[in-house]
């Protein structure tokens, strides 16, 4: 009975980042398809080409991030049943053929539900643009190849890649080539991030597509940043005072599943980047369009409007998946809370130690993810204006804060509640 | 052996038995489909026993351990430990009612996989607020044998040593009233020597007293008394077991069981 409830619940997870991710590439890369059809004007083209390039573009990498990192989550949880499986005679092979295919499964069945909104989501982007005017009335939707190509295939290959190494991870020994081979990714995205932030440089001021390298740049150096977990994290600890038994419990824990930890942590990290980044340069750019009084004003308001649904999808979306990869995170943790409350933690005992760890990780996830959003959003500024630090960020940073604050203590507290609700005893219980 | 351990001497003796049930009832599921796993069990065991718990599976021998423990509660009776009654608080008073009473043994060993040797040991102690005397910790392991894997986290260590570790960890809180449950049943015939002539010290030594469940006949005839399970029911007791005596009885469980109940 254990492991049907926490069956579906487990793949809702993975299923659920699959059917979001999927669902926000097929709707911004079907107005590729839209641009692409015969018959359309050139700028109606240009403007959703555009649109789609950038924030598919950034979209797309985030989406592509987000998938492996639930599914890494996951996997990473059941490295026990795996165990289990391995001794009762399975292969490495077998094993590895099993988590991916099942990857595979919820990846395309996520990516099939994503279908219908994904049109429905494209036809409203279509009809804001139609109403800010910049896409001719006359311009019909359509969902063709590329969306669906991209959808499907951005889905499958997040899964699939996170899902195979999260396997080879949990099935192999060898300790210490893992943590090179996740120290050179590390930096791998790190320096791919700083030249995408880089290359803002290379845009002109007015450029529709500007916004594009420092919010990539601002996602990579998310990721990268994710991937040193371990180090940011001890670097926290070692600046927290965490008083009690909880405290103390929770700093052990988060040093030793620091590794496992970097799922969550990109997630915080990503989410914090991106919204800080692009909200803070949607304000900008909106600000600044206002100030050249180029556009006229019911055609300026209107365009604002949509650019700020974009990124609020994009933010939105994040938000969602930091949600999701708590809980999944959280939820799994029924024993381990069980065998703390067996060795004599009171169950308040037990969420200040859940309420410690997501105060650590809020904070490591804060710090980590506002350097990155000021790494993209500081070259953006320079561009488009005179400024190095736009009067915008600090409102919209706060309320990032709150947000992550919010939503990462509030996930991790709310879950591990109802987790508590199982006796302690029948917690730990092997799982028939 | 006689009971010189320093620090009982400090305590005044209580009058009271270590643990008493009276007419303890559990019944799991409902309706139709419950089931009676205790069935008005009552029971005194006095300081410093050593008490085995057989009977065959599904007899009840874990939930009688659970509801003594104060892990689980009973439908209806009272158990008392170290003379005080367990209150029908929330978990949070039942833990803290726990914590200075009652050490629990599992056979599943329920040690965090975060924490080292060490700190596995101190957590009881850190979870109730009390001081941690490093030099006592170490002690405690040093004469499990354990001296030198206090780093060592319980993915390193072998069956038999993780459960010397929860034995160090029921032992170093001082409780009055030891539970384990079927501690040897995952370990090999000589570690599960090496637990067993533990749980007998720290009867024999430190004045504690053990209740053990266990379906090794050569386990239980380590207590001092053997108390026998059928359907959720007492079904008899031995004294001073012998292996062989043991053995004997449970073989002759099975014939005086009610047929169908
Ligand atoms: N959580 C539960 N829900 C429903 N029934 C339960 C639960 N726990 C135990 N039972 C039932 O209660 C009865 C007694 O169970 P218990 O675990 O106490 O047996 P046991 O004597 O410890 O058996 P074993 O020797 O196999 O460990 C059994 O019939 C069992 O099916
Ligand atoms: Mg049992």
């Amino acid at each position: 009975m254990r492991s049907i409830r926490q069956r579906p619940g487990r793949f809702l997870a993975t299923l659920l980042s699959a059917f979001l991710g999927a669902g926000i590439i097929m709707t911004f890369n079907s107005l590729h398809d839209t641009a692409g059809q015969p018959g359309v004007d050139p700028v109606s083209s240009e403007t959703l080409s555009t649109a789609a390039g950038v924030v598919g573009g950034y979209g797309t990498l985030l989406v592509f991030f987000a998938i492996a990192s639930t599914l890494t989550v996951n996997v990473r949880q059941r490295a026990a049943e795996m165990e289990l499986l391995r001794c009762s005679g399975a292969t490495p092979a077998q094993i590895k053929r099993m988590v991916v295919g099942e990857a595979v499964a919820v990846a395309l069945v996520g990516a099939a539900l994503a279908v219908g909104p994904a049109m429905l989501g494209g036809r409203a982007l279509l009809a804001m643009f139609h109403d800010s005017g910049q896409v001719a009335r006359s311009v019909e939707y359509s969902f063709g190849t590329v969306a669906c190509l991209t959808g499907f295939g951005i889905t499958l290959l997040a899964a699939t890649g996170a899902a195979f190494l999260a396997v080879r991870r949990a099935t192999a020994g060898g300790r210490r080539r893992r943590g090179r081979a996740r120290t050179v990714w590390a930096y791998a995205a790190l320096v791919a991030g700083a030249v995408a932030v880089s290359s803002t440089f290379a845009f002109s001021a007015t450029d529709a597509a500007l916004m594009a390298p420092p919010a990539q740049g601002a996602i990579l150096l998310s990721v990268g940043c994710a991937l040193r977990a371990p180090r940011l994290l001890s670097a926290v600890l070692d600046r927290l005072p965490l008083g009690g038994a909880s405290g103390w419990l929770a700093v052990r824990n988060l040093r030793e599943r620091a590794g496992q930890l970097a799922g969550i942590l990109m997630s915080l990290i990503m989410f914090t980047a991106v919204a800080t980044a692009t909200l803070t340069m949607q304000a900008v750019e909106s600000d600044a369009v206002a100030a050249s009084g180029a556009v006229k004003s019911v055609d300026a308001k209107n365009l604002e409007t949509l650019n700020v649904t974009v990124v609020g999808i994009i933010v939105v979306f994040v938000c969602v998946m930091l949600v999701n990869s708590l809980y999944a995170a959280t939820s799994y943790r029924e024993r381990e809370f069980g065998q703390q409350r067996l060795a004599g933690a009171t169950p308040g005992q037990v969420l200040g130690t859940v309420w410690a760890e997501g105060l650590v990780l809020t904070v490591t996830g804060v710090c980590f993810g506002t350097l990155a959003a000021l790494a993209g959003i500081v070259p953006f500024t320079l561009v488009r204006t005179d400024r190095v630090l736009p009067g915008q960020m600090l409102p919209v940073w706060l309320a990032v804060v709150a947000v992550a604050a919010a939503v990462t203590l509030g996930t991790a507290l709310a879950t591990a509640r109802r987790v508590l609700r199982t006796p302690a005893v029948r917690a730990v219980a092997p799982a028939a | 052996m006689l009971r010189t351990g320093p620090r009982r001497q400090q305590d005044p003796e209580p009058a009271a038995e270590a643990l008493r049930l009276v007419k303890v009832t559990k019944t799991y599921g409902s309706a139709d489909s419950a089931v009676t796993a205790l069935d008005g069990v009552t029971l005194g065991l006095g300081h410093g026993t050593f008490t085995a718990v057989m009977g065959p599976s599904g007899s009840g021998k874990s939930t009688l351990l659970q509801c003594a423990a104060g892990l689980d509660r009973p439908d209806s009776g009272i158990v008392r430990v170290d003379g005080t009654e367990l209150t029908g608080g929330g978990e949070a008073e039942l833990t803290k009612f726990r914590r200075g009473r009652i050490g629990f043994v599992f056979q599943q060993y329920n040690l965090l996989e975060t924490l080292t040797v060490a700190q596995n040991t101190v957590l009881p102690l850190k979870l109730a607020g009390r001081r941690v005397e490093r030099r006592r910790v170490r002690e405690v392991l040093t004469s499990l044998g354990l001296g030198d894997r206090l780093g060592h986290r319980p993915g390193q260590l072998s069956g038999g040593q993780r459960q010397r570790v929860a034995i160090a960890r029921a032992l170093v809180a001082e409780p009055r009233v030891i539970f384990a449950d079927e501690p040897t049943g995952a370990l090999d015939s000589r570690s599960a020597r090496d637990v067993l002539g533990l749980l007998r010290q720290s009867v024999r030594v430190h004045g504690r007293t053990v209740v053990m469940v266990t379906h090794d006949p050569v386990a239980a005839s380590y207590a001092d008394t053997v108390l026998f399970l059928a359907d959720g029911r007492l079904a008899g007791r031995l004294d001073a077991p012998t292996a062989d005596a043991v053995a004997e009885r449970l073989a002759h469980l099975g014939d005086d069981l009610p047929a169908g109940v």
